[in-house]
């Protein structure tokens, strides 16, 4: 190994030392940088009374987004962000299409056809004891 | 001599200007002459003259007539014949059975169905006069709310079309509508209820007389050009004149070899540097009112709209420019030896200009751009690792919103611009210091002409003026695209179909999003396009310097081959993108 001389080592720990400062630097600015300064969007939803959502009922309810379903199988809430990049899926005969990437689901949300891999997101409903029906999202 | 020809130039931007001064004062006074013709006083009989069909004077659009007409026969039985609503004054001139609406339901002796009920609840307000409509912003929300919830016996009866005639009508009668202005969901925005906005008045005689004075102008330095060049030094040089060397290699200068790409991207630069610090002049960057100071810069401002679409048209420009330069560059085998460097600082650049155009495109928050804008920022969240911590730097936020908006604003108008000055400046910097424009070195050059900077200034001054009045005329045939702002409404109640294209210079990415994985195809992919790019000077074989100055040398035909089979393949994809895809 080559020898470090007083002056090689002087210099090598002044750099190494503005470079670890320069590093925290930019981990600082990536920080103040990363700060929420927007509100965290609310992650339930009261959607009105229950009785608006009859038996074979197919409701979109646009501020969520997502389609209230009901049928046989009870209420239940479908996601119509598509599961590939989040643009605003729309109705077809078959279930759904994504105009952005073309990606189809079913009626129950489930990939007929990619890009997209996953199912549209399934929403936890409930109904409270005024008698309407809440939407979570999270 | 130069200062004649900058007379030229300088000559008709002055009549340009004379032409805004008388302008302005003229405008004001004509914004409350009213479109009425009845203005009656109460009097104790009712003058039945105010049922006829209202008289739209001429000046007025085809829409606000249509509207009269709409209003007289469907609004005006209950908000009155000047807006003032069901008042006592204005039921005198129903038949005495109908005098007492609330009582007898309208057309009294033909009951419902063929009549109708006067809700009691509700009471037919005024719609005109100081202080009404003040529920609405602007005629853009005046008109979701007719189109959705009038007439209130039949909502939805109004087409989106009838809604706009009879928007105008009102605001016409509320006096604030200005004249011969065809609302649509592109300017009406701009429209406020509670105060007449100055009348915009029509610039296109000024524009095309200052294009037609440009256009003759270039003519006539055209017809200078014809003499023959040779070396004259006829003045001492100016400061423009110092920017360039004493004198360059014939060689250098030739429009055929270079295409004068590299001097037409430095002039779109300037052009969009000078225009969007206009438009920073009126553009708000917060949610609310982006796109409402857009509709403002685009329809009211005075040259506004002349300002915005040349913004728009540069930047377009700026895209196809750097792209004819980058193909020249490899097609000539310019980037050889030294230049590499150089090579690279033009590609960083080229990243530069797709961000700002991208950041640019977002400003203007509208319907347009609502689905770029999540697939471009939730492409960021599917990189491992940092993903998430990225798309909060970019977003600002959990979803795009005001943050969002505020990041790109300064992203768009002052960290990329600064950083496509200082590449800007460094790239000019390393044409000049390795020794301009690539040729081959003296002693292996035919032709040994110099050209002296003041006939290079000349020809630059020349491809300027000539791009000046192409811009000047595409943008005023050719509009920049507007969309209807985003607003909590259109969140809510997205009704019609979004416009899921990406902007033109993404149509590939989308294209290729479609084929699988997000991550890859979206993201690795044009990186790995982005780092072939950069590679090409570093692997593949370079044309020798004898070589220099000429197309298609035989010294670099892989990378040759390569950026022609990369710009097929962007362009074969992003037709793909536009062409209409088959519905189920």
């Amino acid at each position: 190994m080559k020898k470090i001389t007083r002056r090689d080592f002087l210099k090598l720990s002044t750099n190494s030392l503005v470079m670890l400062s320069g590093i925290l630097g930019i981990g600082g600015l990536i920080r103040y940088l990363c700060y929420p300064f927007d509100p965290t969007p609310p992650t339930e939803f009261d959607i009105g009374p229950a009785t608006q959502y009859p038996v074979d009922s197919r409701t979109i309810v646009h501020y969520i987004p997502a389609i209230v379903i009901h049928d046989e199988k009870g209420i239940r809430a479908i996601s119509l962000a598509c599961s590939h990049l989040g643009c605003a899926i729309e109705e077809r005969n078959f279930g759904f299409e994504c105009p952005c990437h073309s990606s189809r689901y079913d009626l129950d949300g489930v990939v007929l056809k990619g890009p997209a891999t996953d199912s549209l997101r399934k929403f936890r409903v409930e109904k409270s004891e005024d008698g309407n029906l809440h939407v979570f999202t999270a | 001599m130069v200062r004649r020809y900058l007379l030229i130039v300088y000559l008709p931007l002055l009549l340009f200007a004379a032409n805004l001064i008388p302008d302005t004062g003229v405008q004001a006074s004509s914004q409350f002459e009213s479109t009425l013709t009845a203005g009656a006083q109460p009097t104790p009989t009712f003058d039945v003259r105010r049922l006829d069909q209202p008289v739209i004077p001429l000046d007025n659009t085809e829409q606000l007539k249509k509207g009269s007409e709409i209003y007289w026969g469907i609004c005006m039985a209950c908000h009155g014949d000047i807006g003032q609503g069901l008042t006592d004054d204005w039921r005198d001139a129903f038949g005495t059975e109908d005098r007492n609406c609330w009582q007898s339901g309208c057309h009294g002796s033909d009951h419902p169905p063929q009549g109708f009920l006067i809700p009691k609840d509700k009471l037919a307000p005024a719609i005109a006069g100081s202080g009404k409509l003040a529920r609405f912003r602007n005629a853009q929300e005046l008109h979701d709310y007719l189109l959705a919830n009038m007439p209130w016996w039949d909502p939805g009866q109004l087409t989106d079309e009838e809604s706009w005639q009879v928007t105008a009508y009102m605001l016409s009668l509320h006096k604030v509508m200005p004249k011969r202005f065809e609302l649509a969901d592109t300017n009406a925005s701009a429209i406020r209820t509670q105060y007449a906005v100055p009348q915009p008045s029509d610039d296109r005689p000024a524009i095309l007389a200052l294009t037609g004075i440009l256009a003759l102008a270039t003519i006539g330095m055209v017809a200078q050009e014809l003499r023959k060049n040779g070396l004259r030094f006829p003045e001492r040089p100016n400061f423009y004149h110092h920017l360039h060397p004493p004198t360059v290699p014939a060689l250098q200068a030739r429009l055929r070899y270079t295409l004068g790409a590299g001097g037409l991207a430095v002039f779109l630069c300037l052009t969009l540097l000078v225009t969007g610090i206009l438009e920073m002049f009126y553009y708000i960057p917060t949610p609310e009112y982006a796109a409402v100071s857009v509709e403002v810069i685009a329809s009211l401002a005075p040259f506004g709209a002349l300002i915005r679409n040349l913004h728009f048209w540069a930047a377009q420009a700026l895209l196809i420019v750097i792209s004819i330069h980058l193909m020249r560059v490899v097609l000539t085998g310019a980037y050889a030896r030294h230049r590499r460097l150089n090579y690279l600082i033009g590609l960083g650049m080229m990243v530069l200009v797709l961000l700002l155009d991208f950041t640019g495109y977002i400003l203007r928050w509208d319907e347009g751009i609502r689905w770029a804008l999540v697939v471009g920022t939730n492409l960021l969240k599917t990189i491992p690792w940092i993903g998430d911590s990225l798309y909060q730097l970019v977003v600002g936020g959990p979803e795009p919103g005001l943050s969002s908006l505020e990041r790109f604003y300064t992203w768009h108008i002052f960290v990329l611009t600064l950083g496509m000055i200082i590449l800007g400046a460094w790239h000019i910097f390393r044409v000049r210091r390795d020794g301009g424009i690539a040729v081959p070195p003296p002693d292996q050059r035919q032709d040994h002409t110099r050209l002296s900077r003041f006939d290079l200034v000349r020809r630059e001054v020349l491809v300027m003026l000539m791009a000046t009045v192409l811009l000047l005329l595409v943008s005023t045939l050719f509009p920049a695209p507007l969309a209807r702002p985003i607003t909590q409404a259109t969140v809510d109640v997205t009704t019609s179909t979004p416009d899921a294209h990406a902007p033109w210079f993404f149509l590939w990415v989308q294209q290729l999003l479609k084929l699988g994985d997000a991550f890859f195809w979206g993201v690795v992919s044009p990186i790995l396009l982005l780092i072939l790019l950069a590679l090409i000077p570093y692997l593949l074989p370079q044309a020798k310097e004898a070589e220099f100055g000429r197309w298609f040398p035989r010294g670099n035909r892989i990378a040759q081959i390569l950026i022609i089979l990369i710009m097929l393949i962007l362009v074969l994809l992003t037709v793909i993108a536009v062409m209409p895809t088959v519905q189920l």
